[in-house]
């Protein structure tokens, strides 16, 4: 099958983007909150479903298109689509949306969109990402959650 | 102020529940679930109804999520739509007290979103193939399929029929509501309600029959009144069936999807349950002949713990005219008591 975007470029992942530990991150008497590097930490080692590359390597997942309102439950995570006609941008989203349906306490709304102007059909990839009845039909679906928990065999190894 | 007091607790499923429905007069409740299956709850005794337990689970007669059931009107059927693609037919035998699916109806290419009883001998499904299928039921649990709708341009999220008359109503992922007509064995859509800037989930008549309310993952609640024929405001009415308008929309009281909404036929309340944790009641204070207005009267946020809220629905009959049952993401069904004043 050929590939739909054969050539993607490749990034190499930023120094800033790698969470520093500090010694407050040690201490259990400090509550952490949930932040946008802990969600990124979460997302940037997920394969893409194409290519033996990582969704940060591709530049889809990126620290500073995250927000995470700790405090209201709330999480939003952009994705950028490596080409505007990526028919694999739903596939994308949906293995974001599972890796922290799996990952971040239950308590947290998630929506999960295309960045702004980066999919022809942005609008219908959003509304069908964040339509909770057609994601839980879709992983009912064995052959489709099987492509997904592939994708995220990697997530959460560093490097 | 009037408030909701929590009555009980149904613990039982292993999975999410997607709807909890009043049996139409008797005090069961059936909740249906991720798990696929359905569970029927019972007050353990007369005199104690916050202690419920769970009577019968109908279960093997699905592969998939179970996403909606509907009584008939003898409450000796269950008729429950499935991801898996069909519909069963699930029937009382007194005899064994069990009970047993005895239909399986398939057609639909895949999920069937939602399943509804008329009062009459009709049954409605709808599937995200976009359609809309009525089926006639027959003696010996045979089925028909009468007609199969296919004007939706997307998923079809749930069917309701008119309390009384042969009228369909259906909700749309393409962000509309349509109303479906018989004439002469042929069923069409008469028409199409615009307004609602996203999926609307849900939609409930009054008990006249002659107002909607719908909810949309837009977060608002939209009144739709029928304007008849020859009406005195001079709205047109094309197909001289009756048209739909909005007489009153209420925004601002979800701040995310409103999953489901139940309209009292016995009180008049209006209940809304969203992806935001809450459940609201809401009670009309006006009317005129261009609009309606309602008020916020009650809310509990937090209903389901930190879960969205998938479906509300109000005791049928006057028994128990002031409770509420809720199904929520965090498996559990809850039963409700809306109170109007502190006595």
């Amino acid at each position: 099958m050929a590939l739909l975007n054969a050539n993607p470029i490749v990034y190499e992942p930023t120094l800033t983007t790698i969470r520093v530990e500090t010694e407050s991150d040690y201490d259990d008497d400090i509550v952490d909150p949930i932040d946008a590097e802990e969600v990124y930490e979460l997302l940037r080692s997920i394969s893409d479903p194409e290519h033996p590359l990582t969704l940060e390597q591709l530049n889809v997942t990126q620290l500073q298109h995250i927000t995470v309102d700790n405090k209201e439950n709330h999480v939003l995570v952009e994705f950028t689509p490596t080409i505007p006609h990526c028919s694999m941008a739903t596939l994308i989203g949906l293995c974001i949306r599972v890796r922290l349906l799996r990952s971040l306490p239950e308590r947290f709304k998630v929506d999960i969109k295309v960045r702004k102007g980066t999919h022809q059909s942005e609008n219908a990839v959003n509304k069908q990402l964040n339509d909770k009845e057609r994601v839980a039909a879709a992983l009912e679906n064995k052959h489709l959650l099987e492509v997904v928990n592939q994708c995220l065999a990697t997530a959460g190894r560093s490097e | 102020m009037p408030r909701l007091e929590l009555v009980a607790t149904l613990e039982g499923h292993q999975d999410r529940v997607w709807q909890a429905v009043w049996h139409p007069s008797k005090t069961i409740l059936a909740t249906c679930s991720g798990d696929k299956t359905v569970r029927l709850w019972a007050p353990a005794s007369h005199s104690d109804l916050s202690n419920w337990q769970c009577i019968h689970t109908l279960e093997h007669g699905h592969k998939r999520t179970i996403r909606s059931l509907a009584w008939s009107p003898s409450g000796n059927e269950i008729a429950t739509a499935s991801f898996d693609a069909t519909t069963g037919i699930w029937e009382y035998d007194s005899r064994e007290n069990d009970w047993e699916c005895v239909a399986t109806l398939e057609g639909h290419e895949n999920e069937v979103k939602s399943v509804a009883w008329s009062a009459g001998q009709l049954l409605a499904t709808c599937s995200r193939d976009k359609t809309v299928w009525i089926w006639e039921v027959e003696s010996d649990n045979d089925f028909e399929c009468l007609s199969v709708l296919q004007e939706h341009s997307q998923d079809v999220k749930m069917v309701a029929w008119h309390p009384h008359k042969e009228v369909l109503a259906s909700a749309s992922y393409d962000d509309t509501i349509k109303i479906w007509r018989e004439d002469d064995d042929d069923w069409y859509c008469s028409d199409t309600l615009q307004g609602h800037t996203s999926t609307v989930w849900t939609l409930d008549f009054d008990a006249s029959g002659d107002h909607i309310v719908s909810g949309s993952d837009d977060q608002t609640l939209r009144i739709w009144r029928t304007i008849k024929p020859q009406n005195a405001q001079g709205i047109p009415t094309p197909s001289h069936d009756p048209t739909y308008r909005t007489v009153c929309t209420l925004s601002g009281y979800h701040n995310r999807c409103i999953y489901s909404v139940s309209w009292s036929k016995v009180n008049n309340h209006i209940a809304s349950a969203s992806g935001d944790n809450s459940i609201r009641v809401f009670a009309q204070s006006g009317e005129t002949s261009e609009e309606m207005s309602w008020e916020a009267t009650a809310k509990i946020e937090a209903a389901h713990g930190v879960h969205d809220i998938n479906h509300v629905s109000w005791f049928p009959s006057e028994v128990h005219r002031d409770w509420l049952a809720t199904a929520g993401d965090d498996g559990v069904a809850r039963i409700w008591r809306y109170i109007e004043d502190d006595v």
